[in-house]
């Protein structure tokens, strides 16, 4: 099977501003992609390009298809949630299934009705009347119903609270992923999807700083706790990035193996979270 | 550059063994976006019905004074279906004139509501194209409102002409309003055609409105009234001529003059006699039609309504908004 996504030297200005530089990656069917990147690293700017919102300059794939000029037929197949769940506030929850119901060749009414049963959201009440984290169920309802390819969401939990998060994350894993599926999530809180993701894209600045499958971080990243007698010698190894932590110094390192590094001090897989810092205080730097 | 299209001959093939599938799709998508424009904008069906609903009101304690008309004229019988076709008219006039004010709220509304209540990304994640969206919401404003409207318009003509014959028939007022099938039919019918080609005249007007309600950041109504009012000032005052301004109220009230609309009612009166009512089968004879549609204005304005149909689903579609 190809690539669900296969970017190559996209560009995007906004005037003088340049959101996407050379920005190239792909991504593989069956995965779960996290696409990690800070304030105006250029990620909202990728999924809609992705999702054929935006024009853009470079060569860019998804599903087989260009976005940009097929993207009426490349929407049968990718689902999104963008940004915060916003439906419209007029919107009945009934009228919101029978909607998607009637426009989406691939939308299982049944699914949907059966997911909602399990909330407390009601078929006769608005948009406008439920709450935040209620409005996000009712999307993820309407989205999880559909047999899509690749399911993109934008920071799909910004402002909802820990439980519904949480349950939210739960849910998608649960009931919707599978090995014929594909998913592109961006998020800032990355320590919730951590466990979840199976690829991580580190993006800066419009380019990308890492791609790597999330069982190949752990052999080619280390990070090392030294105490401060140790940490001249574990400097020679040249870590990329390193900073204190209760009088201790972790350090970060690439493409060295356990066996150079354990007679310093603890050794441990950095997580995502860790390794998105270290990886940006290295470009910074 | 974008990349090439991946048009291969198998997914050229997959495309044609779903058309059928397609076809039925897209009735089904346009059944459900017409069904969205009236759960979105209930005003569609609440002023029609409301309007309805007053005019039967008014046929319970109205009066008529027999008195202002000259006696004998009742017992013409040409007169009275003159009468009967006039209460038609008059009571379809309030029906249509607020379809019109609503349609053009409805139309300088509905694209730019989407981006006002951010529910535009929602919209676009399902797969309607733009142009499929652009054109249901003409649909609803030209075709299915007016439809429903003739409808209501003319139960409504029924129920009241009921209320003021059973009135008439124990005692509480004349029997002003007596039944005239063919009359009745022939107003009906009159007012079908009149309606029909009205629609396709203000096509134009209609996508002009869709169009700023795309394009505009905020004030649509301001952006939309703008063009119009600024134009044949800078006109006049660059040129010194008046061709835009008289373009703009040819496009207002020239279906009138396609339809002999004026020249009808002058028929009517001259056939019914100075200072008597019109007779309504004079008055649709009157009424040319064939005329209305083979005015090549008519077919201009359909092609600029094409046109402004088309650059407000492009608006849609590439707007950027950051």
């Amino acid at each position: 099977m190809t690539q669900v996504i296969e970017a190559r030297g996209l560009k995007k200005s906004y005037g003088a501003l340049r959101a996407l530089e050379d920005l190239s990656f792909t991504v593989e069917p069956g995965r779960i992609v996290g696409l990690i990147g800070p304030n105006g690293a250029g990620k909202t700017t990728a999924l809609k390009a992705i999702l054929g919102l935006t024009r853009f300059e470079g060569q860019l794939q998804v599903l087989g298809r260009d976005p940009h000029s097929q993207r009426d037929a490349l929407m049968q197949e990718v689902c999104f949630i963008a940004d915060v769940a916003v439906l419209p506030r007029w919107l009945r929850v009934s009228q919101a299934v029978d909607l998607v119901a009637g426009v989406h060749p691939r939308f299982d009414r049944a699914c949907a009705e059966e997911f909602l049963r399990n909330t407390d959201i009601r078929m006769r009440s608005r948009v406008r009347e439920l709450s935040k984290g209620m409005v996000t169920q009712l999307h993820l309802a309407l989205i999880l119903a559909i047999d899509a390819r690749l399911l993109v969401l934008d920071e799909p939990t910004l402002g909802l609270d820990l439980l519904y998060r949480r349950q939210f994350y739960d849910t998608l894993l649960g009931d919707y992923f599978d090995k014929e599926r594909t998913i592109l999530l961006t998020t800032h809180q990355v320590e919730e999807v951590e466990n979840l993701l199976t690829d991580v894209i580190f993006i800066s600045r419009g380019r990308v700083v890492l791609q790597s499958s999330v069982e190949a971080l752990a052999g080619r990243f280390m990070q090392l706790t030294v105490n401060p007698e140790q940490a001249a010698r574990a400097r020679e190894l040249k870590p990329f990035y390193q900073r204190e932590v209760f009088g201790r110094i972790a350090m970060f390192f690439e493409g060295r193996s356990a066996s150079e590094l354990e007679s310093l001090g603890e050794i441990r897989t950095p997580s995502i979270a860790d390794l998105f810092v270290a990886k940006m205080q290295e470009i910074a730097a | 550059m974008n990349s090439p299209a991946a048009g291969t001959p198998a997914a050229q093939a997959a495309s044609a063994a779903t058309a059928p599938a397609a076809k039925r799709l897209t009735r089904n998508t346009l059944l459900t976006l017409v069904r969205r424009e009236f759960w979105e904008h209930r005003v569609l069906w609440m002023a029609p019905l409301a309007v309805a609903g007053l005019l039967l009101l008014c046929a319970l304690p109205a009066h008529v004074h027999l008195d202002m008309i000259d006696a004998a004229q009742w017992r013409d019988p040409d007169h009275n279906a003159a009468v009967f076709a006039l209460a038609q008219w008059g009571l379809a006039a309030p029906h249509f004139l607020v379809m019109a004010i609503v349609l053009s709220f409805y139309l300088l509304d509905c694209l730019y509501a989407e981006r006002r209540d951010r529910s535009i990304l929602f919209w676009k994640s399902l797969p309607v194209s733009d142009g499929v969206t652009v054109g249901s919401k003409l649909l609803v404003a030209l075709g299915v409102v007016p439809l429903g409207v003739f409808g209501v318009a003319l139960v409504t003509n029924l129920l009241f002409t009921g209320i003021w014959n059973i009135r008439a028939s124990i005692g509480h007022s004349e029997a002003l309003v007596l039944w005239d099938t063919v009359t009745w039919l022939k107003a009906e019918a009159a007012i079908a055609l009149v309606l029909i080609v009205s629609m396709l005249w203000y096509a134009p007007l209609a996508a002009y409105l869709l169009l700023m309600s795309a394009w505009a950041r905020r004030n649509v109504i301001l952006w939309a009234s703008l063009p119009p009012v600024v134009a044949p000032i800078v006109e006049r005052l660059a040129f010194g001529t008046h061709y835009i301004g008289r373009l703009i109220s040819y496009r207002m009230h020239g279906s009138w003059a396609a339809l002999s609309l004026p020249h009808a009612f002058e028929h009517s009166f001259s056939q019914a006699g100075h200072g008597r009512l019109m007779s309504a089968s004079a008055l649709l004879d009157g009424l040319n039609v064939p005329a209305a549609f083979a005015n090549i204005d008519l077919w201009l304005g359909l092609l600029a309504a094409g046109a402004f149909a088309f650059a407000a689903a492009r608006v849609r579609r590439y707007r950027d908004d950051g």
